[in-house]
């Protein structure tokens, strides 16, 4: 405590850095610095090394795990003219659109919408449910949604037929087992952002004669439209890496029908031991997420301007 | 304060650095040796753990002050492959001996993992008393050294229950001559007893290594010359008409629903379903399989079912068109191995001698169903008492064929495995997918100068 009695010149900045902005420095990173070296050699470490070896013919094992080679972007070049990987990339696609941008994102406002104003006991019910699906862990919400869709399973027993649900459907299996999972994560942030809308505006606005429709498009959405976006941004992020849960469920398959770019990058990485051609795909996934984050961020900036 | 700080900085990393490298010092705190034994086990093949368990206990009553560590792998092969890959990546976290997978072998002499056993089997007079020329050579690296004890070996063939063939008006004792008798058999039973199963085959990725041996290989070393690998030539062999029609076969059992259905054979538990609960109940004709299957049947399985010696036949794979010698099978198995890493190497050794003794052999061979390396354990009349099919699958070694297991045939394997799969959901023709496979080849085994053009 001591420390903070001296004298503070250098708020208007002594252009070389005198010896107390330093201890000013110091006084921050001192206590950051365990933080910032278990960071840096658990998460910048890896990930360096995931880069690095994205950039060489690593394997498991064979020849080519103990003498690995540079091999340049070759890697990138075998990835963009594989037919399984665009195949992937359509499916994740897919899988983002439907079960997060449309799916989780839309019947998680609607939900929002629908509990607003009602009685506390609906409220827990529904929450209750939505929730209990989303803190599931993905392997459970995967059983769950095998037995479902099983060939004598729930559904197919409700309905008196026979079908191979995840066989015929598989995309519509796990983009509806994913909806179901992660609408909680939407309701919960629309349900926080609709609790900020000011209920006097909207009167006034069904004061003056504007229908339902109208007061939820004029009003409620254009206020709640940052959170909307943080919201895509969070859910596309989650969706674009989910595994466990297609792994559990299809496996990928039949085929590659339901193997998104995840499950090809370990099924590339972990039972093909091709651990530099996985790492390779696990590059161009981040850079496909950094992409989508800053289109979200730059929409959230133009809105603020 | 900033002492204070560094002091408990050094000492975190000194932490982390501890619990890294702490993986398997060959000292355990108490001063005592520890060897860490790496396996697989499932809930429905708990017979290796059941073996080592006893090979533990008397390894550990010969050997004072050495603990054996058993470390399992839950899951099935492809699993076991994986876990075992990736603490392989480390000296620190490699076990020192393990139960391995032949095909696998190569590809880890090459990465330097395994320690040669030449010098250690030259002064174990079982190794030349025992076991049969053609099995050591199981685990035979590219350098002409051992790299492995056999614990298993193993043909294949089809099992049929004779029930169902009986209703479908087929003569049983079965004998299939030609792929073409094997359809036509399997399509009148789907005309005939339309409850059951007609065909069953392993075709999935997710049978892994399975699908490739069983599946595919077995049809593929039925055809004239049909090869994986050109040995003369040293080169992989590229497709050609062969590889065509084994998948024509695969493809004919699923367009004309003479197989599974496609969500069983995508199940991981096809075997199960199979050997517990299809073949039992008559609801399924003839199984395209190996010599182990009656290990599934037998009362040290979890789900005995005694009758299988009445209620099943078995007869060998025909060739495509009755070529000689008119019938086919494949021979791999699982052999125990050392790691480069260990600092026990002695001791490890030790422990597979034990491990591949006549009684641990005999224990694991009985409860398995797969054949017996070691010539004192097939001789013994305990061994062959309660499986009247030994005999025939022993006998399949005059026709068998062994897998070109080189450092690349994994990859190799794996492109095949994509292969079927496309031609069991019907994604691809047996052309398409035969020509996917020969553009895949040369990148899987470096290089279009070790690929022959068929």
């Amino acid at each position: 405590m001591t420390v903070a009695t001296a004298p503070s010149p250098s708020v208007t900045g002594s252009p070389a850095g005198g010896p107390s902005r330093r201890r000013r420095v110091l006084r921050w990173l001192l206590p950051l610095g365990p933080a910032l070296v278990l960071l840096a050699i658990f998460l910048a470490g890896p990930i360096l090394w995931s880069v690095y070896i994205a950039f060489t013919n690593e394997t498991l094992t064979g020849s080519a795990s103990v003498n690995s080679q540079f091999v340049g972007v070759a890697n990138f070049v075998k990835l963009f003219g594989d037919p399984n990987f665009i195949n992937s990339f359509l499916l994740t696609f897919i899988f983002v659109i439907g079960s997060a941008v449309i799916g989780q994102n839309t019947l998680g406002l609607i939900i929002a919408l629908l509990m607003r104003g009602r009685g506390r006991v609906t409220r827990s019910v529904v929450n209750g449910v939505v929730i209990a699906a989303w803190v599931m862990p993905e392997v459970v919400a995967a059983a769950c949604w095998f037995s479902f869709l099983a060939e004598d399973g729930t559904l197919n027993t409700v309905l008196g037929v026979s079908q191979e649900w995840l066989y015929t459907a598989p995309m519509l299996a796990v983009i509806l087992a994913n909806v179901w999972r992660g609408t909680a994560f939407s309701m919960l942030v629309y349900s926080a952002a609709l609790s900020e809308v000011p209920a006097d505006l909207v009167e006034a606005a069904a004061v003056d004669g504007a229908s339902p429709a109208r007061r939820l498009l004029h009003i409620t959405l254009p206020l709640i439209r940052r959170s909307i976006m943080a919201n895509l941004m969070l859910i596309t992020l989650q969706t674009l890496a989910s595994f466990g849960l297609i792994y559990a469920l299809t496996g990928g398959g039949p085929g590659t029908a339901s193997q998104t770019t995840p499950l090809y990058m370990y099924e590339q990485a972990f039972r093909y031991f091709e651990i530099g051609y996985g790492s390779a795909i696990a590059l161009v996934m981040l850079v496909i997420g950094a992409l989508f984050s800053l289109v979200y961020l730059r929409l959230i900036k133009t809105e603020d301007a | 304060m900033r002492p204070k700080l560094a002091g408990s900085l050094l000492l975190l990393t000194a932490l982390t650095a501890a619990g890294c490298g702490g993986g398997d010092a060959p000292e355990s705190s108490s001063g005592a040796k520890e060897l860490e034994v790496l396996y697989k086990v499932e809930p429905t093949w708990p017979h290796l753990e059941k073996m080592l368990t006893d090979a533990k206990k008397q390894y550990e009553a010969a050997h004072p002050g050495i603990t054996l560590k058993l470390t399992p792998v839950q899951g099935n092969n492809e699993a076991y492959y994986t876990k075992l890959a990736l603490l392989n990546r480390s000296p620190d976290s490699a076990p020192d001996v393990y139960f391995h997978d032949t095909f696998q072998v190569n590809a880890d002499v090459a990465a330097g993992k395994l320690a040669p056993l030449d010098d250690y089997l030259a002064k174990w007079p079982d190794w030349s008393s025992q076991f049969p020329d053609s099995v050591k050579q199981a685990a035979k690296g590219g350098d002409g050294k051992i790299y492995g004890v056999p614990i298993s070996t193993d043909t294949r063939g089809l099992w049929y229950s004779k029930d169902v063939l009986t209703k479908a008006g087929l003569p049983v004792p079965w004998e299939p001559k030609t792929w073409n008798d094997v359809l036509t058999a399997a399509r009148t039973i789907k005309q005939k007893v339309p409850d059951a199963i007609p065909f069953s085959m392993y075709s999935t990725k997710i049978h892994g290594e399975a699908s490739t041996m069983q599946g595919f290989e077995m049809l593929l070393y039925g055809t004239q010359g049909g090869t994986l690998y050109d040995d003369a030539q040293k080169k992989w062999v590229a497709g050609g008409k062969n590889f065509t029609d084994a998948l024509t076969f695969i493809n004919t059992i699923y367009r004309e629903n003479l197989g599974p259905k496609l969500s069983d054979a995508h199940n991981a538990k096809l075997a199960d379903k199979i050997n517990w609960e299809w073949f039992p109940k008559a609801k399924l004709g003839i199984a395209l399989d190996g010599a182990w299957a009656s290990g599934a049947w037998k009362p040290t399985s979890t789900k005995p079912w005694p009758e299988w010696k009445d209620k099943l036949g078995w007869t060998p794979m025909p060739t495509q068109n009755g070529e000689e010698p008119g019938a086919v099978s494949m021979s791999g198995g699982w052999v125990m191995a050392m790691s480069s890493y260990t600092k026990l190497k002695q001791e490890a050794f030790d422990f597979i001698t034990v491990a591949t003794n006549k009684e641990n052999s005999m224990t694991y061979s009985v409860s398995t169903g797969d054949l017996a390396p070691r010539k004192d354990v097939a001789a013994d009349p305990k061994y062959s008492a309660d499986n009247p099919s030994v005999k025939f699958w022993t006998d399949l070694a005059s026709v068998t064929h062994y897998r070109p297991a080189y450092e690349e045939y994994p990859k190799v394997s794996a492109q095949i495995q994509e292969a079927m799969e496309a031609v069991t959901t019907g994604a691809q023709t047996p052309e398409e997918a035969t020509a996917a496979y020969a553009k895949a080849l040369p990148s899987v085994v470096g290089g279009p100068d070790k690929v022959l053009a068929r």
